[in-house]
């Protein structure tokens, strides 16, 4: 799935992006490249327009100033119905999974083809059934309310609706944040599972370490609506930023480091 | 514009050909793009059938163009639907990601059953469900109440932890706010009723006793049910909205936690500003309601304003008046605890906030009004 004939355009591209809420500046000239298949994190302390950034990539909030342009399109003043091509293409995980609460997973899960494909109620059910499934949910999750679900177990069904399209290109908003280590490991091995299986890029932001140092192919770093540094983990570990350096330095950082690089 | 088509720089670019399958000698030539937006139109030719006879027959996914999960899913499944029939499948020709692809969907152990959806219950299975449900929020309700009034009578006997800064501002949303809506319909109401006694009483000659009628009508029976009515609506479903909130958040796990009471913060004060509010604002009816009938009985009838007053101090009794008032803080009541009750009913999710609410409106309007017909029975008893 993983072609390389387009690989010269990124998936995502941010040019010089301001954004301002009132007096206070969020985005002050973001610059970003997500290329095709990979892993791409967004780290940053909270409050520094990671989450505001995501917002503007997936349309629901529009940049002061400056370019996005997603899957080889300009995004910026896209209006709802011109957009509609783009977010078929893409799925977004929720923080906290934004499951439809009156319908169960699996109907959670088809409503996206319900809407936006031709198909039968038969086969999105089975459809809708294999997502389920890759998501490492048990089947007898499928007829299940949200409200009757774990924490874990909600973030993998709304994993299971953002896949549901099969987009090429997934976002994550804190996709661990509010699970225990076990489930929140167990969702990294996911999404890099399924990374592989079905060629995604996906677009994390996030700020669990465990999270960057073992999923991440790249990481970008935001300290006051800038980016602060880019690469991989173990490039941004020897940067000489301040920011970003007592970022993976402080003693969560160095556990997980040391967590990761542990031979095993 | 359909999905996996230009727009997704990952998939292989190709013939944007819908998927389809090209039945061959003795074999079916898989083609196209087989993804979620593309299979609508193979969906259909695969239920069909209509496959080449033989014990074994090949399948050939070589032209197959762009494959996606829902895609694989789909040969997996013709695979089956063919070994199921007894016929042995040779599948060749599919590139090693579609095979990939393939095995994955193979790996979930999802079978082509599909889901198994919930078989609709028996009717008498239904009726017990429904009975057994019914009979269990009665049982639920006189619980609330008389936890209510458990607490209720707690407080009384401590009213230094009556929550009055919540009960004052209750008063102002649920009465004061509600004054000019009340106003408006009473003053309609009063017009209405006078128009109507107009003709009969104009036909006897009996003009002054639009009077009685207006009085008696609003007094006892129209300001204290409109008014109560217009507040079930405002701020009963208010109360079942924001309790019901607070418990979808959980907001009313938080309080008890740090040891407050909800129904001391949430319910106690609600009732009590009720109680408050709601004869108050009766009596405001009662004054508009009045003033419509008589700006109706000058203009219809010519009954002028210092006879209307006039001959109102000798068609109402002071217990015309009591007999309204004293209703409205039942009605309060009434009002407030389904309101509230419905609110701590409300379990997981956005939609119950709206049944509940809906609920609490009609369940506190009916039984207002059933109220008010036992008033009316027990006054007729007693001659008042």
């Amino acid at each position: 799935m993983t072609a390389t004939n387009h690989a010269a355009e990124p998936v995502i591209e941010v040019r010089d992006l301001c954004t301002r809420f009132g007096a206070a500046v969020v985005h002050d000239g973001v610059n970003l490249e997500v290329r095709d298949g990979e892993i791409f994190a967004l780290a940053g302390a909270s409050g520094c327009g990671k989450s505001t950034l995501l917002r503007e990539l997936i349309l629901l909030q529009q940049p002061d100033a400056g370019s996005i342009r997603v899957l080889g399109r300009d995004v910026v003043g896209l209006d709802d119905e011109q957009a509609l091509p783009l977010r078929r293409n893409w799925g977004v995980l929720f923080e906290r999974g934004a499951l439809f609460s009156s319908l169960t997973v699996s109907e959670n899960v088809g409503l996206p083809l319900r809407e936006h494909t031709r198909l039968g109620d038969r086969l999105i059910d089975e459809i809708a059934a294999v997502k389920i499934a890759l998501t490492g949910l048990p089947p007898s999750a499928a007829p299940k309310y949200p409200a009757e679900l774990s924490g874990g177990m909600r973030k993998r069904a709304a994993l299971a609706r953002a896949i549901a399209l099969d987009p090429k290109l997934l976002f994550l908003d804190e996709p661990t944040a509010g699970l225990d280590p076990l489930s929140a490991s167990g969702f990294d091995e996911l999404v890099k599972h399924l990374q592989e299986l079905l060629g995604l890029t996906i677009f994390v932001v996030t700020h669990d370490l465990d999270l960057l140092w073992r999923v991440a192919d790249r990481v970008a770093f935001m300290v006051a609506g800038r980016i602060a540094g880019v690469g991989t983990m173990r490039e941004l570990s020897t940067t000489e930023e301040p920011v970003v350096r007592e970022y993976f330095h402080g003693a969560r950082g160095r556990g997980a480091w040391e967590q990761a690089w542990k031979p095993r | 514009m359909a999905i996996g088509d230009q727009l997704s720089p990952g998939s292989t670019p190709g013939p944007d050909a819908d998927a389809h399958v090209e039945v061959t000698e003795g074999g079916v030539r898989c083609a196209g793009a087989w993804t979620v937006g593309r299979i609508a139109r193979l969906e259909k030719r695969l239920a069909r059938g209509d496959w080449p006879q033989g014990a074994e027959i090949s399948l050939d996914g070589s032209a197959v163009t762009a494959m996606d999960t829902a895609g694989a899913w789909l040969v997996w499944r013709l695979l089956r639907t063919l070994e199921r029939d007894g016929v042995r499948v040779s599948l060749r020709g599919l590139r090693p990601e579609h095979k990939a692809l393939l095995e994955m969907v193979e790996a979930t152990g999802v079978g082509t059953a599909g889901t198994a959806s919930a078989a609709a219950a028996p009717p008498l299975e239904r009726i017990g469900v429904f009975a057994w449900g019914a009979g269990r929020q009665l049982f639920e309700t006189l619980a609330f109440i008389g936890e209510v009034a458990r607490s209720a009578f707690r407080s009384a006997s401590r009213p230094a932890r009556i929550r009055w800064r919540t009960v004052l501002y209750n008063v102002r949303t649920a009465g004061f706010d509600a004054l000019p809506i009340t106003g408006l319909l009473c003053f309609l109401m009063g017009i209405v009723i006078a128009y109507q006694g107009a003709t009969q009483f104009r036909r006897y000659g009996a003009n002054i006793f639009v009077v009685d009628l207006v009085g008696l009508a609003m007094l006892r029976e129209l300001s204290p049910l409109l008014t109560a009515i217009i507040v079930a609506g405002r701020s009963g479903s208010a109360y079942a909205a924001q309790i019901g909130t607070m418990k979808v958040t959980e907001e009313i796990d938080a309080l008890r936690t740090v040891g407050i009471a909800p129904l001391e913060l949430l319910v106690l004060p609600k009732i009590l500003a009720l109680a408050i509010a709601l004869p108050l604002l009766t009596v405001y009816a009662d004054m508009l309601g009045v003033a419509g009938g008589m700006v109706m009985a000058k203009s219809e009838l010519g009954v002028s304003y210092p006879d209307f007053v006039d001959r109102l101090q000798y068609a109402l009794l002071l217990s015309d008046f009591l007999v309204g008032i004293g209703k409205a803080p039942v009605f309060a009541a009434i009002i407030a605890v389904v309101g509230c009750f419905q609110g701590f009913q409300v379990t997981g999710d956005a939609e119950s906030v709206g049944r509940r609410t809906t609920i609490s409106v009609v369940q506190s309007i009916f039984l207002v009004i059933v109220a008010d017909s036992l008033f009316s029975v027990i006054f007729n008893f007693l001659g008042i």
